[in-house]
């Protein structure tokens, strides 16, 4: 091997990147060269004294702590649903029975509207998986403070959608802040308030998006009990809305008076089981 | 292994190492503590389907690369990435492949000097973004060319050169700060 053919493999030679076959040529090209044994004797002294030693910076305290309350947070069993996943071919042929077996049943009995809705589920499942981030400080805010029109600026460019955000009116709400989030696939404007003391999650998604999933104008307030969190669906005004809280309706608060009368027709609650 | 367990431990065994690589990506203490736990969020989703024998800190590192990268095109930033010019500037008869893969400054003089650790620490710190991240994941982590091909998603050949052009700038900063000299001299005399 020559000399400027054992200089461009240097590097990879002492990082340990070479074949064995051209590390024997180049070490026996060491053995016979000098200059080249030099400069390898250089190059690994280069390293031994001054890389070697390097080590990851230690993450902060504040950083381990985090980490530590994140870590004891998480469920013992990991969640079912990490996104929609390719169904293998058993659970294809479990899912369509399910859904041969639903739609026999659902023509059969007629019931309400909500006892197919997947989507709705999928959506309240997203939504209070990522109140918790919030809730938690996991998922902290991009924006902390400013007026609703300042905030809807924030979003202006960086969401593909105009972000309108309801006037706070009231005196028992608190905007804690705002960020980017997203539920399952779909990108979203999320909002988080505390409301009576409890944390109370507005998630506001693209109409179009909304629309795709089939959910239909009726009931206009589609509300959805999973883990423990009260879910209200909702679209109005050119957008559509995932609130998340352990307050039920009153969350409405958010965006409503309370002598506002609204409709929440009883037959339109999921009491989702997931 | 019950495998929250499992996570937990492999998660803090390479604590330091997460922290370090999100903040070499977002160059901010708080956006490197929310890119960390969202990255632990996604692996701990995916680790049903983590393979035992590959690295954990790959994978990891590879997870925490996507979640940066989705979260920049979410905030609509443009990441910062900085590709070979070409070979203008060069001096003649150097190709970009000789110079991309040669050694790029006799150690010498930085030798003699003793720096410490810590000013060799800086001056990684100080590279370019795009630099610092080969120079840290090959000369910190320790991994291997095809391992930093794979978490930053490039060939091997722009792993080699971008760790080349890093190591490079690292040692002119070494021997500026050793002798006040700013200009790089390469082995080849140049």
């Amino acid at each position: 091997m020559a000399c400027n053919v054992t200089h461009l493999k240097l590097f990879q030679y002492l990082d340990g990147e070479l074949s064995e076959e051209q590390r024997s040529e180049l070490e026996s090209h060491l053995a016979s060269c000098r200059d080249c044994r030099h400069l390898a004797d250089l190059e690994r002294s280069f390293h031994q004294t001054y890389l070697a030693p390097l080590r990851p910076d230690p993450a902060p305290e504040r950083v381990r702590e985090q980490v530590a309350r994140l870590l004891d947070a998480l469920p013992d069993q990991q969640p079912r649903s990490a996104g929609w996943r390719r169904p293998s071919a058993v659970g294809l042929l479990v899912g369509l029975a399910f859904v041969l077996f639903g739609g026999v049943l659902w023509l059969s009995l007629q019931r309400p509207w909500h006892a197919t809705n997947a989507p709705l589920i999928r959506l309240a499942e997203a939504s209070v998986e990522q109140h918790q981030k919030l809730a938690r400080g996991v998922l902290p805010h991009d924006i902390t403070h400013g007026t609703p029109k300042a905030v809807e600026q924030w979003f202006k460019g960086r969401l593909d959608f105009n972000v309108s955000l309801p006037e706070l009116t009231r005196d028992d709400l608190t905007f804690l802040g705002g960020r980017i989030s997203h539920l399952r696939d779909l990108d979203v404007a999320a909002l988080h308030y505390r409301v009576e003391g409890k944390d109370v999650s507005l998630f506001i998604i693209p109409l179009e998006r909304y629309q795709k999933l089939g959910l239909g104008e009726s009931p206009k307030f589609k509300m959805v009990t999973h883990q423990g969190y009260d879910v209200i669906v909702w679209s109005s005004h050119g957008a559509a809305y995932s609130l998340v809280s352990e307050i039920g309706d009153r969350s409405c608060l958010v965006c409503h008076s309370r002598e506002e009368k609204l409709d929440f027709p009883t037959d339109s609650r999921v009491h989702d089981k997931l | 292994m019950d495998q929250k367990v499992e996570f937990q431990a492999l998660t803090l065994r390479n604590l330091d190492s997460m922290y370090g690589y999100a903040h070499i990506l977002t160059r901010n203490d708080s956006e490197a503590d929310d890119l960390l736990q969202e990255t632990l969020l996604r692996a701990f989703r995916a680790f049903g389907s983590y393979k035992r024998h590959l690295s954990f800190k790959v994978w990891l590192f590879k997870i925490m690369k996507n979640a940066f990268i989705d979260r920049e095109r979410r905030l609509r930033v443009r990441p910062v990435e900085e590709e070979w010019k070409g070979d203008e500037g060069l001096p003649k008869g150097l190709t970009k492949e000789l110079f991309l893969y040669a050694v790029p400054l006799d150690p010498e003089e930085i030798l003699l000097r003793r720096l410490t650790i810590e000013e060799v620490r800086e001056a990684i710190r100080r590279l370019p973004a795009v630099m610092r991240e080969v120079v840290e994941l090959r000369e910190i982590e320790e991994l291997s060319y095809q391992d930093i091909a794979v978490i930053i998603a490039k060939p091997i050949g722009t792993v080699m050169s971008r760790l080349y052009r890093g190591r490079n700038l690292l040692r002119s900063a070494l021997q500026e700060s050793a002798t006040g000299r700013a200009k790089p001299r390469s082995s080849y005399g140049l």
